[in-house]
């Protein structure tokens, strides 16, 4: 049934504990011990729970008081949702030298798609246990993964030796694995439909193989058609690499501060030619022009227009000088930039089923120094 | 205070009104309606303060005076009395208000009529003169097409623009665009405002379905509507209205002509297949042929027909939303209408194919992108 050319090998990287272990990684004292992120014991609900804590019974998305009272050790501490980024950021550079395909689902998980990779690496296995072994070495943090066909079933198998482990689901064995899966561990099946499963008589794969799709969407819906399917190991959803581009710039930091009229003209005109030539290889427009201004003391102004239509480049020219002209040289400059927003890349004009607007021709200009 | 009045003759008039009073007002006594008698005449005022309707009829009464009185309880006790003449009595130092008929007598606390506030005046106004059958084709021909989006207010309102050949209304929600062009109503000068929805509705629905003059008159925050004895005066939107000219293509090389009612009940069964969320219907045009079809994947649901038409231009697939274009031709009375497109991502029209002498209709409506994949 699998058609063995266009066979995807797909990998889903799950952070073990994530925000309880940057904690524990942070603040040596809290390592061994039960940790609650979030909530206290008053009030408030648990955001994260270190594997310590789990032992008792805590779980994320548990009441503060109720976390306390399972586990009397229990260590609060508030969540650095900011310092969560940073290392999510630095998870996601260790991805990227794999592969571009890379889909964040939040900050500690993310879906690969590695069937062409950087590395040139055949062997998908392999490289989720060189990204596990790079998370630990270089950030020292526990990842889980799942390897399999597709995003659904990579999902599936990076919870099959968490924590600290990684699983892999074959075609060969996907149809018997997903036949003994209880149906509440269905990725997708919630504590709702599984209910409702459960009451027709659905507790496993093998009982949902059995209805056709024509019941099951009778049954619920839209979902039904996806029910039908995953159980088959039949999930066609791409990785989506959500690397939207948000802007486009160039600068040029002057080795000797300019204030001249002539001199910063050249040097406009200069990064003008820059930009529009970085939009031209890669073939984006946008909406937004941003002037940006450094001082010889480093404060920066940035000035701004936005149109409703893309910017062709003489037009990005003549609203330059206008944010040019709008305020006076307050001192010498240091550095020009200028950059462009509010790209065609961000709304996806023509996919399909996509009710087109009407392109009224209004110019409005935005204000942000 | 005291005055009689014939309770089905204010219950008429108030009904006018009622529309403009909110049930969870700003201030609390635009809960109520205020009464003003003065010589045998009793005016009352609705008003939310941004639109307002003021209505005038005779009563019987000794003494001039004023109260506000609560709409909701006045209106049911209203509707609920046979008809026969009813007296107010009214204390004017407690704000109560008696009411006595056949029936009985009902007792309720009115308030301070100087608390209501003040309704504004048109001061140097533009007046222009039409009648109830213009304005009220004029709303229903455009006020479907208005935005809800309170972020683009401009849109959310309808934008009579007067000239001295004629007067055109323009209602668009981004997606789609009507433009109506009367040539029988125009002004001594070019001038322009936008009125807000709410009024519009109010409007349409106070209008008397007899054909009597309208006279209108606005400056540049206030428009005012005068018919038989009602009067309307609301807030306009103070916004620049989007460039609507400039975005009505005037070269699509596609012509479709087609009969409008067949059309419309084929596109009624074909929308009934269609995705549930972008309503997309595929209109594809081979020769004189239009085959209309839909599909719903989620539910694998599918429908499509066949029409005959004129048609000149190359075959074309374009996709719409099918509930757009149905509310479209709904709008219409042609017998027939015509279709002009250029390409599955250009905005597509609509005219009527015979028109009255005196309108001129164009709707525009932007396409839903076609998946040719599927």
């Amino acid at each position: 049934m699998i058609d063995q050319s266009t066979i995807r090998k797909i990998i889903h990287v799950d952070m073990d504990a994530f925000f309880a272990s940057v904690e524990q990684l942070d603040n040596p004292e809290l390592r061994g011990k039960p940790v609650a992120v979030g909530g206290n014991r008053e009030r408030g609900v648990v955001a994260a729970a270190s594997y310590e804590a789990r032992k008792f019974g805590v779980r994320s998305a548990m009441p503060g008081k109720i976390a306390a009272l399972r586990c009397p050790g229990l260590i609060f501490v508030r969540p650095r949702f900011e310092r969560y980024k940073e290392i999510s950021g630095q998870i996601r550079q260790i991805f990227l030298d794999y592969t571009d395909l890379v889909e964040p689902l939040s900050l500690d998980e993310a879906f690969l798609d590695v069937t062409e990779n950087k590395v040139n690496n055949p062997s998908a296995t392999r490289i989720a246990l060189e990204i596990r072994k790079r998370i630990k070495d270089e950030l020292g943090l526990n990842a889980s993964a799942g390897i399999s066909y597709n995003k659904f079933l990579a999902k599936t198998a990076s919870d099959i030796n968490k924590p600290n482990g990684q699983a892999v689901i074959l075609p060969k064995n996907a149809e018997a694995f997903l036949e003994k899966l209880p149906i509440e561990r269905f990725y997708g099946i919630g504590k709702v439909t599984a209910e409702k499963m459960k009451e027709l008589g659905i507790h496993n794969g093998f009982d949902l193989k059995q209805y056709s799709v024509q019941y099951l969407t009778k049954k619920f819906g839209k979902s039904g058609l996806h029910f039908y399917n995953i159980v088959r190991g039949i999930h066609l959803s791409e990785v989506k690499p959500n690397r939207i581009r948000k802007s486009l710039s160039a600068e040029s930091t002057f080795s000797k501060d300019i204030s001249e009229d002539e001199q910063i003209a050249d040097a406009l005109e200069r990064i003008w030619e820059e930009v529009v030539r970085r939009m031209e290889r890669s073939g984006v427009k946008g909406r937004t022009v941003t002037l940006k201004i450094k001082y010889h003391d480093f404060t920066i102004h940035t000035r701004s227009k936005t149109i409703e239509k893309f910017l062709e480049p003489a037009r990005i020219k003549e609203i330059i000088w206008e944010l040019w002209h709008q305020e006076p040289l307050v001192a010498a400059v240091r550095l020009l930039g200028i950059g462009i927003s509010n790209l065609n890349l961000e709304e996806e004009d023509y996919f399909p089923g996509k009710q087109l607007w009407i392109n009224f021709d209004g110019e409005y200009a935005e204000d942000q120094s | 205070m005291k005055f009689i009045v014939s309770s089905s003759a204010l219950l008429k008039q108030l009904s006018a009104i009622n529309g403009v009073v909110t049930t969870n007002p700003v201030v609390p006594i635009l809960e109520n309606f205020l009464f003003e008698i003065k010589s045998g005449k009793l005016t009352v005022t609705a008003s939310d303060l941004q639109t307002s309707m003021i209505t005038e009829l005779d009563v019987e009464a000794r003494e001039d005076g004023n109260i506000a009185v609560p709409a909701k309880i006045l209106i049911e006790t209203l509707k609920n009395l046979p008809e026969q003449p009813v007296t107010f009595s009214i204390d004017q130092d407690t704000y109560s208000i008696e009411i006595s008929s056949d029936n009985g007598r009902y007792k309720l606390a009115g308030e301070n009529a100087t608390d209501f506030p003040k309704i504004p005046s048109v001061t140097n106004a533009t007046a222009v003169d039409m009648s109830t059958e213009i304005l009220s084709s004029a709303i229903s021909n455009t006020i479907f097409a208005t935005s809800n989006d309170e972020l683009r207010p401009a849109m959310t309102g309808v934008y009579i623009n007067l000239s001295k050949t004629n007067t055109t209304f323009v209602a668009t929600d981004g997606h789609r665009l009507v433009r109506y062009r009367r040539v029988d109503v125009a002004s001594k000068d070019d001038s322009s405002i936008i009125i807000p929805r709410k009024a519009l509705n109010l409007l349409k629905s106070t209008l008397p379905s007899e054909n009597v003059p309208v006279t209108v008159e606005f400056n540049s925050s206030n428009a005012y509507f005068k018919f038989n004895n009602t009067k309307m005066i609301c807030r306009l939107i103070d916004e620049r209205f989007p460039d609507y000219e400039n975005v009505i293509p005037v070269d699509n090389p596609n012509h479709m002509t087609i009969d409008r009612l067949e059309f419309l009940g084929s596109l009624r069964r074909i929308a009934i297949y269609a995705n549930k969320t972008t309503h997309q219907v595929r209109l594809k045009l081979t020769g004189s042929e239009l085959q209309i079809s839909a599909e719903d994947l989620d539910f694998s649901n599918e429908a499509n027909e066949r029409l005959s038409c004129d048609h000149d231009g190359e075959d074309i697939e374009i996709g719409f939303n099918a509930r757009f274009l149905v509310e479209m031709l709904n709008n219409l009375s042609s017998k027939e209408v015509t279709l002009k497109f250029s390409a599955p991502n250009r905005a597509g029209l609509i005219v009527p194919s015979d028109k009255g002498d005196n309108e001129d209709i164009l709707m525009l409506v932007m396409p839903v992108m076609l998946n040719n994949y599927v």
